[in-house]
């Protein structure tokens, strides 16, 4: 049983959009039942087809899920041989993926302000994540890092930029951009634009997906101000829905949580974050 | 459209509507499966998860890499220990064995005493367990494991410390090596039924980093690139034996399963297919069926070691 309360399932999928939206990221636009079914902060498990000797579905996290069109869209980092064979997928072609995989993001306990931390295709997910915060009237910001300028998706940030506005309930006050190189927006690594805006407001949330160094010192920034913050992890999966047990996080308390199962989002301060 | 085939098979004691099992560590303990199909109504049995008498946490991430038709685990059966699993998974199993599909338990130590520890657990607190699995052949434990079941005299030894805590048939899982004679020295033991081949340890180095790809430098290697290997270990277990095998490796088709009779098995198991298709073992019977149907048998059992040679 997912967050959102439907059983993981097999469901079939066709491409309507599949092209590249900044450096090494691509968005694929796809219709599918499991759209409907899809809580913000939970991943799909596609499969591509055409290659019986990769046989591992692809664990992938969404930006939107329209429940009314079915549409979902899913933007995703080319870095192997899987994912390169889904940014060649033509439109109008099908396949299956595997979902709700996963649990999602939890509303904040109390309705004061979150912070939004996204790195590189960490920001997918943060997406939904603020969609999900705009509808619910909680207030947000956003910092949004990437290596360099050409890796930013600009698409989502003007989109991350206008939501909520035009329902009046000035959501996004702040959309802070970093570049490791300083081409785009502020130079520097997501957690010094966080402290930043740690020193300036007073936030009652984090809400954080990158790479794991990232998402570590995010962690650490936020338990540092004793700031709830939630993380959406990412490992190699096997099945995606609890049965292989590929997928271990290693918890503070000593015991090992399955990311597909009991995350991939985690309260921040269970896992124990060492990085191999 | 030919008269059915009668597909109920018996492996060692383990009735099952049809040879289908899953591979344990493969189908969580096949709860994870019944939102894709009716686990209970459809299988022929289910193997859980390896469980100890005591918790394990398994290995360090990661545990998992993708290789050309296949994959490399390092689980390192990780595990709530007997009662947490009974606890958790008890009422549900008991609901699987309700609707026709036999469920085996399988039982995991370091030590003999931690296999007689874990059986006499299951034993007292499984009454939904149609039989045991005793793995002696887990390639990604330090202790215990594979090590357990490396030579005849070893397996032996386990298996006669293990025959006296159940009347339930006991299978045992064999490591991809000399399965003609362990399995022999197996049989001797009392064993019910032998289930072959568990993962082949390989390796895979990040040849950047000069690190493994797992988080241990071998790993269990499964999947479609192993089949041929496990049929050919099947073959020469069946001569080698005469209790019931349970063939594993690499299935994940109708024809696969087929293969896996043709030489030998009685029973046939689905593993790392049921992680990429979550309906592999529901199709494999539905193709197996269809492939015996056009057998002009009977029974599945007529064409069990039918292999031509």
């Amino acid at each position: 049983m997912s967050a959102s309360g439907a059983k993981t399932n097999l469901h079939e999928f066709v491409v309507q959009e599949n092209e590249q939206v900044a450096e090494g990221l691509w968005r694929m636009r796809c219709n599918t039942a499991l759209a409907a079914e899809l809580a913000p902060g939970q991943f799909v498990q596609v499969s591509v087809p055409a290659d019986a000797s990769h046989i591992l579905r692809i664990p992938l996290s969404f930006a939107r899920a329209d429940a009314r069109s079915g549409e979902l869209d899913i933007v995703y980092a080319v870095v192997g041989e899987g994912t390169r064979r889904l940014s060649a997928m033509a439109v109008g072609q099908a396949s299956t993926m595997v979902g709700p995989c996963g649990n999602g993001w939890w509303l904040p306990q109390d309705q004061g302000r979150a912070l939004l931390v996204a790195g590189g295709v960490g920001l997918p997910p943060i997406f939904a994540c603020a969609s999900m915060l705009a509808q619910t009237g909680v207030g947000f910001d956003v910092v949004v890092g990437a290596q360099t300028a050409s890796r930013h998706c600009v698409g989502y940030v003007d989109e991350l930029r206008s939501m909520g506005i035009h329902e009046g309930c000035d959501c996004a006050r702040k959309v802070v951009l970093t570049t490791d190189d300083g081409t785009l927006g502020m130079r520097g690594f997501v957690t010094q634009a966080m402290e930043n805006l740690l020193a300036e407001h007073t936030y009652a949330q984090v809400y954080a997906c990158g790479p794991n160094p990232m998402m570590a010192g995010v962690a650490k920034l936020s338990m540092s101000k004793d700031i709830a913050c939630e993380v959406s992890l990412e490992r190699m999966m096997g099945c995606g829905f609890g049965a292989c047990s590929c997928c271990n996080v290693a918890l503070v308390d000593g015991t090992q949580a399955l990311c597909c199962t009991d995350g991939p989002v985690f309260d921040a301060r269970r896992v124990q974050w060492q990085t191999r | 459209m030919a008269d059915a085939v009668r597909m109920d098979v018996n492996l060692g004691g383990i009735h099952m509507r049809n040879p289908i099992n899953t591979a344990s560590g493969t189908f969580g303990n096949g709860r994870q499966f019944e939102g894709f199909y009716d686990v209970g109504a459809t299988l022929g049995a289910i193997t859980c998860k390896g469980v100890a008498a005591q918790p394990w946490q398994g290995n360090d991430a990661p545990r998992l890499a993708e290789l050309p038709s296949a994959i490399m685990n390092s689980v390192g059966l990780q595990n709530p220990g007997v009662p947490a699993f009974v606890q958790t998974y008890g009422t549900y199993l008991q609901s699987v064995v309700d609707r026709g599909c036999a469920v085996i338990c399988q039982v995991a130590g370091h030590s003999i005493d931690e296999y007689v520890r874990a059986l006499e657990l299951f034993e007292e607190l499984a009454p939904f367990a149609s039989g045991f699995e005793l793995n002696i052949s887990c390639p990604n434990i330090a202790k215990g494991g594979a090590a357990m079941g490396a030579t005849p005299r070893d397996a032996a030894e386990v298996m006669r410390a293990v025959r006296p805590l159940t009347k339930r048939p006991i299978v045992v899982k064999m490591a991809p090596h000399d399965v003609a004679e362990i399995g022999r020295a197996l049989e001797a033991e009392g064993a019910d039924a032998l289930s072959l081949i568990n993962t082949i340890p390989g390796m895979a180095i990040d040849i950047n980093t000069r690190r493994s790809r797992v988080a241990r430098p071998t790993a269990g290697v499964s999947g479609p690139a192993i089949h041929a290997i496990a049929v050919r270990m099947v073959w020469e277990c069946a001569q080698a034996v005469k209790i019931p095998l349970c063939g594993i490796g690499g299935v994940a088709s109708g024809a696969d399963a087929a293969e896996m009779i043709l030489a030998g098995a009685t029973a046939v198991s689905v593993g790392t297919a049921n992680l990429t298709d979550p309906m592999a073992a529901k199709r494999v019977v539905e193709e197996l069926e269809a492939w015996a149907s056009q057998q002009g048998v009977s029974s599945i059992d007529e064409l069990r070691g039918a292999f031509v040679c």
